[in-house]
C-alpha cells in the first residue's frame, strides 16, 4: 500500500480558534490598562506654554495629581472631590478636598522646612501636580494653592500642567 | 516497520496551547514592566514655606511682582468641529475665550498689554538685578484671570531667567 507522504514541514492545519481567543484577550488586555494608567489624569485641554520642561515623573516617588475641569469641578482619580453649585451648599465646601490633601501630605516624603537643618519641623518636599483646563477660572486653582499653605498640609512645591509644543521637542 | 520508524522520526505535531500560554505571559511580564507616557510638560512653582512656622526676620529681598489683570473677557465661543462659533445662552459645556481678549500686565510701574512687551520687561528686569541669584517673583493674578492666561505669564517668567515663582491667594470675587 502506498503511503502518501505528507511533508511534516509545509502541512500544518491552522486551528483558527485560539487565534481569536488572543485576538479578543489582547484588545481586552489594552483596553484595561490603557484605562488604568489615565485614571489619574481627567480629560482637559491643557494651556500650551513653550519653555516647560518634559514631564518626566520619578515612578518611584509618589506625585499626587489634582484636576480642576473649566467649570471649576475638583476631580481626582476619577472621582469629584468639589462640585460649584452642589458642594456650596454645605458648611464647608471644600472640606473634601482639604481632607485629601492633608492625607496626601502625610504619604510624601518630608524634609526639614529650614533648609540643612537636621531638626525640627518637616513638610512635603514632592511636589503637586495641578492640571487645570484651560478657560478654568484661576480662582480655583489659587484656591488649592492656598490649602496647600495650611498647617496640616504644607505642600510647598507646585507643577502646573500645560501642554508642550510637539514641533520642538523637549524644551528644558 | 521501517515505514512507522520513518514516520515517527520526521513527524513533530505543533501543540498550540503552550504557545498561547507563553505568549500571554510574556505580553503580561512587559505590560507590568513599561511605562506609559504621557506627553505633557510642568511648570515649577514655589508656595510660601513657612506658613504657620514661626519665620525669623528676613532682610527686605529684591522682590518682582506682576500684576495680571483682565481688561476685556473676549467674546465666549464654543468649539465645533468646523473651529468655532459664539457661545448662545442655550450651549453647555467647555468654552473657550475669544482672541479680542485682553489682559492688562504690571510689573511695579510698568504698565502692558501686550505679553511680548511684558517678556522683554521682565528679561530685562531679570538681568538688572543686583548680582543675587533668585530673585524671587509673584503672579499675582486677579479674578477672572483664567489658567491659561496665569500659564502664558508663568511661562515668559520662566523664560527671562526666574527660577524662585510663587502665587498670590484667591480674592474675593468682587475686587478687580
Amino acid at each position: 500500500m502506498n503511503l502518501s507522504k505528507h511533508d511534516p514541514e509545509t502541512e500544518m492545519e491552522m486551528n483558527m480558534t485560539p487565534m481569536i481567543d488572543v485576538v479578543f484577550l489582547l484588545i481586552i488586555f489594552f483596553m484595561i490598562i490603557t484605562d488604568m494608567t489615565q485614571q489619574d489624569l481627567e480629560d482637559l485641554q491643557l494651556p500650551m506654554a513653550q519653555f516647560a520642561k518634559e514631564d518626566k515623573p520619578d515612578p518611584e516617588i509618589y506625585r499626587p495629581i489634582i484636576n480642576i475641569t473649566f467649570d471649576g469641578r475638583i476631580v481626582i482619580k476619577r472621582e469629584d472631590y468639589y462640585v460649584p453649585e452642589l458642594d456650596d451648599l454645605n458648611a464647608d465646601p471644600y472640606i473634601r478636598v482639604k481632607e485629601w490633601l492633608a492625607q496626601t501630605a502625610k504619604k510624601m516624603e518630608k524634609n526639614f522646612i529650614q533648609d540643612g537643618a537636621t531638626s525640627g519641623p518637616m513638610a512635603p518636599d514632592e511636589p503637586l501636580l495641578i492640571r487645570a483646563d484651560i478657560s478654568t477660572p484661576f480662582k480655583h486653582i489659587q484656591k488649592i494653592m492656598e490649602f496647600c499653605g495650611e498647617q496640616g498640609v504644607q505642600i510647598w512645591k507646585v507643577q502646573l500642567a500645560c501642554s508642550v509644543p510637539e514641533s520642538e521637542g523637549p524644551a528644558e | 516497520m521501517s515505514m512507522l520508524a520513518e514516520l515517527a522520526e520526521d513527524k513533530a505535531e505543533m501543540e498550540m496551547t503552550p504557545m498561547i500560554d507563553v505568549t500571554f505571559l510574556l505580553l503580561i511580564f512587559f505590560m507590568c514592566t513599561l511605562k506609559f507616557k504621557t506627553l505633557e510638560g510642568k511648570l515649577s512653582a514655589f508656595l510660601p514655606k513657612d506658613v504657620g512656622v514661626n519665620q525669623m526676620d528676613a532682610e527686605p529681598i529684591e522682590k518682582v511682582e506682576i500684576l495680571m489683570r483682565v481688561v476685556k473677557d473676549g467674546t465666549k465661543l464654543k468649539r465645533t468641529d468646523n473651529g468655532t462659533r459664539p457661545y448662545t445662552s442655550s450651549d453647555t459645556g467647555r468654552y473657550d475665550w475669544g482672541s479680542d481678549r485682553q489682559m492688562e500686565y504690571n510689573v511695579g510701574p510698568f504698565r502692558t498689554n501686550d505679553l511680548d512687551a511684558l517678556r522683554t520687561k521682565l528679561a530685562k528686569v531679570f538681568k538688572d538685578r543686583s548680582g543675587d541669584d533668585k530673585v524671587p517673583a509673584t503672579i499675582d493674578a486677579r479674578p477672572k484671570t483664567v489658567y491659561e492666561d496665569v500659564v502664558k505669564v508663568l511661562d515668559q517668567a520662566i523664560d527671562a531667567g526666574f527660577t524662585d515663582i510663587t502665587f498670590v491667594g484667591a480674592y474675593p470675587d468682587h475686587i478687580e
